[in-house]
């Protein structure tokens, strides 16, 4: 893939999270600017300061809705930009907030995200398009394709599968912000209602409200603005990749999924780190299924072994690759715009050493990846 | 205005199927092949998906795959006007490119990774529009017998 050069140290001075869940009186824009104004707080930085906004979000909800959230801290004229790229979209506001600032274009940057996902099986195409007949746009069936792939290649028993999901609650239990808080056993995961077998309800993410944001910082600049260093956290890899979307038809193959390998290996390499440095791992792991599949991607486990990894304790809080520390998608929630800062927000409430129950001990360097219909792939590696 | 009674047929995509009959009950699925690298498009395309060449010509596909994977549909997307639940298949043509669509005709007990399986067209209607959509499903059949359209059901 095509590799930006940054110029300049890049940091996350502030983040900030509405809860995930579901908030039936509070619209869109009213959620988002409340994790804006805890990204603010938790930075010490001035709204006034702020010279760039990146709002990440997919649902239509009424025009610019970046606007009218940031509108009601006072019109500052600054651009304000809506993103969408499917569930990527946070993520990609955050990358566009890194890039522009490497490059001092601006000193500092807000990206935020937030989302109402709608009930139900999610789709990606217009509702009027051909796949509506075809029956092949449906997310969780494209993840069940693929979980069948992966049982069938390497011998992941359901149970392995199921794991991922009891963890991710085991974590959201820590996490005061998660949408689901209650635990269950391997054997209620299996039990849950079918949705796309071999996926049953408990292994699809929930769809869900809430919202996150994160203020970046030239590091040459805090002192300018008067943030402090000891709590910032450098971005040290930015990539975004997007795929192959048309045309070559549908590949649910059980390994390399979306587009994780490239900009995963795109990543360390801009970093100069190597999956031997990666302390705690966030990934996009809207079904279980994922969750092990983009491990394998990122060379964090050798392909068709994540699953063991999982049974064995690893990838818990309490094992030597923790991922999805604050519940992942699956537990914690996935309103598409904000799911990508939350990663973010994540991670960098890990590497300051904040996160309280479920601080993973030691922890230096962090990296979050965000999957997107239209094979958008984000990685982004954090370090302390 | 009185609506006629005919009710038009069409392909479900035309860029990915053509109806070869009149009544549009046979049809042959559509690509794209590279002059430069050789690869195969499934429907339509300017440039090369994997060289980015625009030196593509069009041409038919098989009819006929490999079972890639597939999953029983138990709560489908909106709008979906098939049964429920559905099995929802992923198929490898002999060309390369993976084709999704409903598998119909076969008991869940049957179903394995590596089914030979036909291209069927089904008649689809679902009461918003006056047209009717002719859609390609997947079918079991015992082996590759050769080349040509399969029967409609």
């Amino acid at each position: 893939m095509t590799q930006f050069k940054p110029v300049r140290d890049v940091v996350v001075v502030g983040v900030g999270l509405h809860p995930f869940g579901r908030f039936p009186g509070k619209d869109l824009a009213t959620l988002a600017r409340e994790a804006v104004v805890a990204a603010l707080q938790d930075g010490g930085v001035w709204w006034r300061d702020i010279p760039v906004a990146y709002f990440g979000h997919v649902y239509y909800q009424g025009m610019s809705v970046g606007e009218t959230a940031l509108g009601a801290l006072g019109l500052t004229g600054i651009p304000i930009i809506n993103v969408e790229n499917a569930c990527s979209s946070g993520s990609t506001a955050f990358w566009q907030a890194y890039w522009g600032i490497t490059a001092g274009v601006y000193d500092l940057a807000l990206a935020f995200g937030a989302e109402k996902v709608p009930g139900g099986p999610v789709t990606v195409t217009a509702a009027d398009s051909p796949e509506r007949y075809i029956g092949g746009d449906h997310m969780m069936a494209g993840y069940a394709l693929r979980m069948r792939r992966y049982m069938e290649e390497t011998g992941a028993p359901a149970a392995a599968l199921a794991q991922v999901a009891v963890k991710a609650r085991q974590n959201a239990l820590l996490n005061p912000y998660a949408h689901r808080k209650q635990t269950y056993t391997v054997e209620d995961v299996l039990a849950s209602r079918p949705i796309a077998d071999p996926l049953t309800l408990y292994q699809c993410c929930p769809t869900s409200e809430g919202s996150a944001a994160a203020v970046l910082c030239a590091r040459e600049a805090l002192g300018r603005y008067g943030l402090d260093p000891s709590r910032a956290i450098s971005v040290v890899a930015a990539t975004l990749t997007s795929g192959n979307y048309n045309g070559r038809g549908s590949d649910h193959s059980a390994f390399s999924p979306y587009r994780t390998e490239p900009a995963g290996r795109a990543a360390y390499e801009m970093s100069g780190l190597g999956p031997e440095d990666i302390d705690l791992l966030q990934v996009h792991d809207a079904a279980t299924i994922g969750e092990l599949q983009q491990i394998e991607a990122l060379d964090l486990a050798p392909r068709g072994e994540a699953w063991q990894a999982t049974l064995e304790g690893r990838t818990a809080l309490t094992g030597d690759l923790p991922v999805n520390t604050d519940g992942g998608l699956l537990a914690m929630g996935h309103p598409f715009g904000a799911t990508g800062i939350r990663m973010v927000h994540e991670t960098v409430t890990q590497l300051r050493g904040e996160a309280g129950p479920r601080q993973v001990p030691k922890a230096r360097v962090g990296m979050a990846q965000c999957s997107g219909a239209g094979d958008v792939t984000t990685v982004h590696i954090l370090a302390r | 205005m009185s609506a006629s009674t005919e009710s038009k047929v069409v392909s479900v995509d035309p860029s990915r199927l053509r109806l070869t009959d009149g009544e549009g009950t046979t049809g042959v699925f559509l690509g794209m092949r590279c002059r430069d690298c050789g690869i195969y498009v499934f429907g339509a395309a300017l440039f090369c998906q994997s060289c980015s060449s625009g030196d593509l010509e069009s041409v038919e596909l098989s009819g006929r795959g490999i079972l890639y994977s597939y999953t029983i549909v138990r709560v489908p997307p909106a709008g979906w006007p098939g049964p429920v639940p559905y099995v929802l298949g992923e198929v490898e043509l002999p060309e390369g490119p993976h084709v999704l669509a409903e598998v119909t005709d076969i008991p869940e007990a049957d179903l394995k990774i590596g089914l030979a399986v036909a291209m069927a067209l089904q008649k689809v209607q679902d009461g918003q529009s006056e047209t009717a959509r002719m859609v390609y499903k997947w079918r079991p059949i015992p082996q590759f017998t050769g080349v040509g359209q399969e029967e409609t059901r």
